[in-house]
C-alpha cells in the first residue's frame, strides 16, 4: 500500500504537485492519469524518496522510502528506463541492485528470463532499444519480489506485443494481491487496464475513484446512436421531447440524455424503421478530457495567447 | 486471486549490513564498465613509465655504490602525474551516475543516501589507494633493475608508499566531494586538475608574492610536498594537514549536497 499525505513539491514560484492526498490500495492496478507536466512523475519520484517534499509525507508499506534497508523487496519502481549507464550490460546493471539488495545473483537470470532479455543479457545497455530498456527497468522492479510496485509509463517505446506483455505483467501483478500504480498517457490502455484511477491536473487531485465510477461520472455522456430512413422525422419528435439531437457525420442520429429504449419507443409510434440503435457510453479519453480540461498547462490556448502578444 | 503470493515486508537489516551491500554493489559498479579499466591503464603507463624515466635519469646522477639512495622517488615521481589517472577513475565513478541518470535507480536500490555516501567515498578510494600502491611498488622495483646503485629496504619502501597512501587517498576524497557537489564530469574534473596539479605549479611560477603564498593553500602543493619531501617551506605535518581539509571541506559540501537535494 501506498499512502500519499498533503504532497508538495515547489520549484521557485512553480507548485508542480499540490497537497496531493490518496492512497494506493493492494489487489488493483490503479492508474495514474493526468496531462504532461501534471506532476505524475515527480509524485513518483517523491514517494521513492528520490525527490524532497516541499511538505506532506508518502509511506511505501507503512514506512517512508527513503527509510528503508533493502527497499526492492519491499517496492519496485521503473521510472526513467532511460536511466541506465550504457556501458553496462543489462545482466551487470541488474547484479548491481542484486547486490545492493543482498539477493542472490540467480534471481538476475530468473527475472531476465521473465521479462524475454535473457539472449540480450550480456550485451551492452548502449546497443538496447527503447522497449528492450523498458523491459530492463522491468526486471529491475521485480528483482525483489516486491508487493509495492509503481510503472512511470512503461509502455512508451514498446511494441504492441510489449504492451500486451505489460497489461497482462500489471494484472497478474495485482491479481496476486500486489500494489500496483500505473501511470500512462495511454487512455485505451488505462481503460483496459487499471481498475481504479487516480486523476491529477497542475498537481492537484482531480479525482480518485474506481474506474466504473469515472466512466459513469458527471463528464461521462451517455449518447444513443440511431439510423433510420427519416431522420428529419424522428429527430423532430425527440426534439419535441425535450432531448438533445444531433447529426453524425454519417447521417446517423445522436441522441443525449435518453436510453435507447425511450428512442425505439418513439420510433415505433411514429412507424419509423430503425436499422440502428446503440448506446454508447463516452471513453476514457473523453471523460478525462473533460476533467483535466481546465487543467491543461500547455494547450492551443495558451500558445495561441502567446502568439498575439 | 490470492494475497497469500505476496511476500511480506522483510524485516530491516542493520546499517553495517546495508553498508556491506551498497559497498558491494559499488564494486560491482566499477568493475563493469570499460572506462575504469581504460584509467587503470593509464595508472599503469605513467606510474610505471613514469618512474622508470625517472629512474634512468638517476642513473646518470648522484647515487653511488656508496652513497646510495632510495629507489622510492621512481613510484613517487610515477604517482605525481599518474595519480590523475586515478583520480579520473573515482571521479568518473561518481559523475558517470548524474549524466546517465543511473543516480535514480541507484537511490532506489540504497535509498539511505549517508550509507551510499560512505560506500561511495569508500570504494573507489579504495581502488585507487591499492592501485597506487601496487603500481608504485613497481616502479620501485623496476628502479633497482635500471639502476643498480639505488637501494630499496623495507622500511624505504613501507614509508614511500604510505605516503603514496596518503596523497591518493586524500585525492580520492577530494575528487569524489567535488564530483557529488558538482554533479559534472567536464566541471569536477577541471577542478580536481586545477587544484591538484595545475594551479600549485602556475601560481609559483609567476614572479607575484601573494600568488605564491596562495598557492602554499592548494591541495596540490600538499600532495607535492608529501611526494617529493620539497619544498622544506612546507612541514610534513602541514602538508597532511593541508590534504585532509581540503578533502574534507569536498567532502562536507558533496555529501551535504547528496543527503539534502533532490537525487537529480
Amino acid at each position: 500500500m501506498i499512502e500519499v499525505r498533503g504532497l508538495t513539491k515547489q520549484y521557485g514560484t512553480v507548485r508542480a504537485v499540490d497537497d496531493l492526498t490518496f492512497d494506493v490500495q493492494p489487489g488493483k492496478v490503479t492508474g495514474f492519469l493526468g496531462p504532461n507536466g501534471a506532476g505524475k512523475s515527480t509524485t513518483m519520484r517523491m514517494v521513492l524518496g528520490l525527490d524532497r517534499p516541499t511538505a506532506g509525507t508518502a509511506l511505501v508499506a507503512g514506512r517512508p522510502f527513503a527509510r528503508l534497508g533493502q527497499p526492492l523487496r519491499v517496492a519496485g519502481a521503473l521510472l526513467d528506463a532511460q536511466a541506465v549507464h550504457p556501458g553496462r550490460s543489462g545482466r551487470d546493471h541488474l547484479r548491481v541492485a542484486a547486490g545492493a539488495t543482498g539477493l542472490p545473483p540467480r534471481h538476475v537470470d530468473d527475472v531476465l528470463d521473465q521479462v524475454g532479455l535473457g539472449p540480450a543479457a550480456k550485451r551492452r545497455v548502449a546497443g538496447y532499444s527503447l522497449g528492450m530498456r523498458q523491459r530492463l527497468g522491468v526486471a529491475a522492479a521485480l528483482l525483489g519480489d516486491p508487493a509495492v510496485l509503481l510503472f512511470d509509463e512503461p509502455m512508451n517505446g514498446l511494441d504492441l506485443d510489449g504492451v500486451r506483455w505489460v497489461r497482462a505483467l500489471v494484472r497478474r501483478l495485482a491479481d496476486e494481491g500486489r500494489t500496483v500504480l500505473l501511470s500512462s498517457h495511454l487512455m485505451s490502455e488505462m481503460e483496459q487496464t487499471a481498475d481504479h484511477l487516480v486523476i491529477i491536473g497542475r498537481g492537484r487531485l482531480i479525482a480518485d475513484a474506481p474506474i466504473t465510477e469515472v466512466m459513469g461520472g458527471r463528464h461521462a455522456n451517455r449518447r444513443v446512436r440511431v439510423r433510420t430512413t427519416a431522420p428529419d422525422d424522428l429527430a423532430g419528435a425527440l426534439l419535441r421531447r425535450g432531448l438533445r439531437v444531433h447529426p453524425a457525420d454519417d447521417g446517423d442520429l445522436l441522441v443525449e440524455g435518453a436510453p435507447a429504449e425511450t428512442v425505439g419507443d418513439v420510433a415505433l409510434e411514429l412507424g419509423i424503421a430503425v436499422h440502428r440503435l446503440a448506446e454508447q457510453t463516452s471513453s476514457l479519453e473523453e471523460v478525462y478530457l473533460g476533467l483535466t480540461g481546465d487543467s491543461v498547462q500547455y494547450g492551443a490556448a495558451a500558445l495561441t495567447g502567446q502568439a498575439v502578444r | 486471486m490470492t494475497a497469500a503470493t505476496v511476500p511480506p515486508r522483510p524485516a530491516e537489516p542493520g546499517t553495517a549490513a546495508v553498508f556491506a551491500r551498497a559497498a558491494g554493489a559499488e564494486w560491482v559498479r566499477l568493475r563493469t564498465v570499460r572506462t575504469t579499466w581504460w584509467c587503470l591503464l593509464a595508472a599503469t603507463v605513467t606510474i610505471v613509465g613514469m618512474g622508470a624515466i625517472a629512474a634512468a635519469d638517476e642513473a646518470e646522477g648522484t647515487a653511488t655504490a656508496a652513497d646510495p639512495i632510495a629507489s622510492t622517488f621512481a613510484g613517487e615521481y610515477g604517482v605525481l602525474l599518474g595519480q590523475f589517472g586515478l583520480l579520473v577513475l573515482v571521479l568518473l565513478a561518481v559523475t558517470s551516475e548524474y549524466a546517465t541518470g543511473s543516480i535514480g535507480p541507484t537511490l532506489q536500490w540504497t535509498p539511505r543516501r549517508g550509507v551510499l555516501l560512505a560506500a561511495r567515498v569508500a570504494v573507489p578510494a579504495a581502488v585507487a589507494v591499492a592501485a597506487g600502491v601496487l603500481l608504485a611498488l613497481v616502479a620501485d622495483l623496476l628502479a633497482l633493475g635500471i639502476d643498480p646503485d639505488l637501494t630499496l629496504t623495507l622500511g624505504e619502501a613501507a614509508g614511500g608508499l604510505a605516503r603514496i597512501a596518503v596523497v591518493l587517498a586524500a585525492g580520492s576524497v577530494l575528487a569524489v566531494g567535488l564530483g557529488l557537489l558538482l554533479r559534472s564530469t567536464a566541471g569536477a574534473l577541471a577542478t580536481v586538475f586545477l587544484l591538484q596539479l595545475v594551479l600549485p605549479f602556475l601560481m609559483q611560477s609567476f614572479n607575484v608574492g601573494w600568488l605564491a603564498d596562495l598557492a602554499e593553500w592548494l591541495p596540490g602543493t600538499g600532495a607535492v610536498r608529501t611526494l617529493l619531501r620539497e619544498p622544506d617551506s612546507l612541514s610534513a605535518g602541514g602538508a597532511l594537514a593541508l590534504q585532509v581539509c581540503w578533502a574534507a571541506a569536498a567532502l562536507a559540501a558533496g555529501g551535504r549536497r547528496l543527503l539534502r537535494r533532490d537525487a537529480g
